[in-house]
């Protein structure tokens, strides 16, 4: 098992919505390569197109140019993505807690639902393997049973973790998981994406808090406006940026990181 | 600028809403600090732990949602502001009193013109020149550029930073001697974060307001704020002066600091609080950070909540072990 | 001395139980009074226009009928029909509105669109009775025409509603988990519609029991001797100073009817409000 095996590429790729006058491209032009073992951050402000790169890497929105592979085949025939099977081996959890789940739905419906139609099991198995899976995520059965509105925002979001894991999948795509989370969930969220790191899951971050990209990745992306700015190992990047940009976000980081960041740019 | 009547100072406060079968549900147990006339004081809890409502009992807007103050005295100025009646309410809200909400729940009213908003805010307070320029002046004290064009523009055409801007200067129309900022960059990015954190800064030192910024991101506070308080299950458990906060005397707050991500090493061990925030009212005797403590003692389960130590004004802890935490 | 929270909150659950019980017990009744009661609903008799009394609860009518027994003989008719006449509107509403509201065809969405509002249009009741005289008198032509007309106005909440749902995260998730279209639709998509077309469908049903009386007493409904509460009242209606229980107590059925279905929905609404709260 090669440690740099490719995951996933992502190669001259835009997106363009809306025509004409109205035209906005929200990426252009932008390459990546996901080797296994290394986890990958995008970093950006809100507008920056990062959702929208990880919608189109998770094969919810067809590029407007460019390719995305998966292991070597295309992702995208058309305007329809997976079509080869490997649905499953790229999942995302999305930055909105409140709106991630069905309501109608308690987590353990959620998930034993993800695990029976992946591993084709009966729904008593399915419902145990979704309860061990929950409790890996740190949710017990009484939290498993409640509805999503009786659930805190980390609560929530360790439950779509669970479902995206059902899958079983290679790479994960996280879009601004801890924004709408308390810093104490958002601990106990990425200690939980740091445990699957090491059990072999890929991670691809996005975000707008470098100081939870420099906790994770091994690389990290910046983009703005549509174009990455700025790329690199991230120990690299955070010690050393190169662009404007780049210094910026690290100075706006709270704490700490963003202390440093901000005392080396008065130099 | 000492004095010995405090701007804000929270005794004991207790609020509960009353339930059917006349019985009362305790949201906010104990929560104990006060407000210098300008200062910035944080206060840091998760969700549940009662920081909003606290912040409703100084506005005045419990009584709308059921609740009401139940025990201790919320005095602004020496004014108990549980004695007063809904007109007395009305010069002391947006005029002495101004309050930003959160960024997510909140904003401009979206069929309002910016201008039109901050004449709304103007017209409850005198001044001089035109109702133009005063608002010019406004989007300028939160570093608004192009005044001209935002002026004309609504709210669904400014991004969530701006937005925030928007509600902080029509929360600073009436020149308030105190500003409740509840969560406001909480949703937006880090650098509209950062951006906002500097504002509210140079408010404090060029308007002399004082400020109350609610949170729940530790790190941030830390930055900017002259005083913290730490609530947790609707009780203060430690309040102090910043620079002491920095060697904590609660097992919450350690934990707290323990899991702030910029103080972790990458891909190395992070320490995260145990558990999940108890709900509201479903609290256990004892000590209520004694499910999800790591330094917890038999003498911690039982009993009534651990009261603050200490006068007001040092450095407090609601730990009845605060001197061994001290030393870890 | 702390001021009091003026009001607690509303409870809910009294009225869920109240309107339960009111239209549990008028359905027991339209059950049971037709089978035990002493006189058939459509016995005529000799004792004609006789005042309510201990032998006829609710007096006679001009054929000497038992209006008692008459009165919850009709029980099922309206309210079946009704009923009938609110569930049809509400699946095909909510499934059409539904796809509508997801596809993404614009020659499609545009066209039923259209037809949509242009049946909204319509002032309700007018265009019922129009449809009815068209397809000729009798309870399956109210069910028709019912739906005919009410399927639209169920149709534009649930298209509303399922734009939104649809770009709901829970739904791109589906969507990423590689679950099936049909799944999709069925599992996520339109329990989370439907969740306001039965808000809505409970409101219309006291709107179409009434219609469905009103329907009667302009003769456009039941063929006698059929017992219905609208053709009782049309009965009564010439004679009501003369003998006022002919058209009286079927109204009040009405009125029962309507009224535990409203009592029934306050509650609910409130049940609901107090969950979402905390």
């Amino acid at each position: 098992m090669s440690k740099r095996d490719v995951l996933m590429e992502v190669e001259n790729v835009s997106v363009t919505f809306g025509s004409g006058a109205n035209a906005v491209e929200a990426v252009k032009n932008c390459s990546l390569t996901l080797h296994e073992g290394e986890p990958i951050g995008i970093v950006g402000e809100s507008g920056s197109g990062k959702s929208t790169l990880a919608r189109v890497m998770a094969g919810l929105q067809p590029p407007s140019a460019g390719q995305i592979r998966f292991r070597g085949d295309n992702v995208f025939k058309g305007n329809k993505s997976f079509q080869s099977g490997n649905r499953n081996q790229v999942q995302m959890v999305f930055q909105d807690p409140y709106g991630s789940l069905n309501p109608q739905l308690n987590g353990l419906s959620a998930v034993a639902e993800a695990v029976r139609i992946h591993t084709k099991v009966g729904k008593d198995e399915a419902e145990q393997k979704a309860l061990e899976l929950l409790e890996r995520m740190g949710i017990g059965k009484l939290d498993a049973l409640k509805k999503p509105r009786q659930l805190s925002g980390g609560q929530r979001q360790r439950v779509s973790v669970a479902r995206a894991l059902s899958a079983n999948p290679t790479v994960l795509l996280a879009d601004e998981p801890t924004s709408a989370i308390d810093q104490s969930a958002q601990a106990q969220l990425l200690k939980l994406f740091l445990g699957l790191l090491n059990d072999g899951l890929s991670i691809v971050l996005v975000s707008h808090d470098l100081g939870v990209i420099r906790y994770l990745t091994k690389r990290v992306y910046v983009m703005k406006d549509g174009v990455f700015v700025e790329s690199g190992d991230t120990e690299t990047v955070f010690n050393d940026p190169q662009e404007d940009y780049t210094k910026m976000l690290l100075a706006s980081i709270p704490g700490e990181l963003g202390k440093a960041a901000r005392a080396k740019l008065k130099k | 600028m000492t004095s010995d009547v405090k701007l804000l100072d929270v005794n004991n406060v207790a609020i509960g809403i009353e339930r059917r079968k006349r019985e009362t549900l305790v949201l906010v147990r104990e929560a104990n600090f006060d407000v210098n006339y300008g200062e910035m004081v944080g206060i840091v809890g998760e969700s549940g732990s009662g920081k909003t409502m606290i912040c409703r009992s100084i506005i005045g807007t419990l009584e709308r949602r059921g609740a009401s103050v139940i025990g201790g005295e919320v005095l602004f100025e020496g004014l108990d502001l549980r004695t007063i009646n809904e007109a007395k309410w009305k010069t002391l809200r947006g005029k002495v009193i101004g309050y930003v909400p959160q960024s997510a729940l909140a904003g401009p009213n979206p069929v309002l013109t910016i201008e039109k908003q901050l004449a709304e805010a103007l017209s409850q307070v005198e001044g001089t020149g035109s109702m133009k320029n005063r608002s010019k002046e406004l989007l300028d004290l939160v570093k608004i550029r192009r005044v001209d064009t935002v002026m004309k523009q609504y709210p669904y055409q400014l991004s969530g930073g701006m937005r925030q801007r928007v509600m902080i200067a029509c929360a600073l129309a009436s020149k308030p001697k105190l500003l409740i900022a509840d969560e406001p960059t909480t949703g937006l990015d880090v650098t509209v974060q950062s951006q906002i954190m500097e504002l509210l800064r140079e408010i404090r030192s060029d308007l002399g307001t004082a400020i109350i910024l609610i949170s729940h991101d530790l790190a941030l506070v830390d930055e900017v704020c002259d005083k913290i308080v730490v609530m947790h299950a609707g009780a203060t458990v430690e309040v102090g002066p910043t620079s002491s906060m920095s060697k904590p005397r609660h097992p919450y707050t350690v934990a707290l600091n323990s899991s702030r991500i910029d103080v972790a090493k990458p891909g190395g061990e992070l320490i995260t609080i145990k558990g999940n925030p108890p709900s509201v009212g479903q609290w256990n005797p004892g000590c209520r950070f004694a499910e999800r403590c790591d330094y917890v003692q038999q003498d911690c389960l039982v009993g009534d909540h651990p009261a603050l130590s200490g006068k007001k004004g040092e450095h407090q802890s609601a730990c009845l072990h605060a001197d061994k935490i001290g030393k870890i | 001395m702390s001021k009091k929270a003026k009001t607690p909150r509303p409870d809910g659950t009294l009225g869920t139980i109240i309107g339960s019980g009111m239209m549990a017990a008028l359905l027991l009744a339209g059950l049971l009074i037709p089978w035990l009661g002493k006189y058939d609903p459509d016995e005529i008799s000799s004792d004609q226009l006789l005042s309510p009394s201990s032998t006829h609860y609710f007096g006679t009518d001009m054929l000497g009928r038992d209006i008692f027994t008459r009165v919850f003989d009709a029980v099922f008719v309206d309210i079946g029909t009704a009923f009938a006449g609110v569930l049809i509107p509400l699946t095909v509403g909510t499934i059409v509105g539904t796809l509508l509201g997801i596809s993404r065809n614009r020659r499609v969405n545009s066209f039923i669109g259209s037809l949509i509002d242009g049946i909204n249009a319509f002032p309700f009741l007018i265009f019922v009775i129009a449809l009815v005289a068209f397809l000729g008198a009798g309870l399956s032509s109210i069910i028709l025409a019912l739906s005919l007309v009410n399927w639209a106005r169920y149709a534009r909440i649930a298209r509303t509603r399922a734009v939104v749902v649809n770009q709901q995260a829970y739904v791109e998730a589906a969507r990423t988990l590689g679950y099936k279209p049909s799944r999709i639709l069925f599992r996520h998509i339109i329990p989370n519609v439907s969740s306001e077309t039965r808000a809505y469908a409970l409101s219309d049903f006291t709107i179409v029991i009434i219609a469905v009386a009103a329907l009667s007493f302009l003769g456009l409904g039941v063929n006698p001797p059929q017992a219905e509460w609208g053709a009782m009242i049309k009965d009564g209606a010439n004679i009501i100073t003369l003998a006022w229980w002919n058209s009286v107590f079927p109204g009040l059925a009405i009125c029962w009817a309507g009224i535990s279905v409203a009592v029934f929905s306050e509650g609910l609404t409130k049940r609901i409000g107090e969950g979402n709260q905390q």
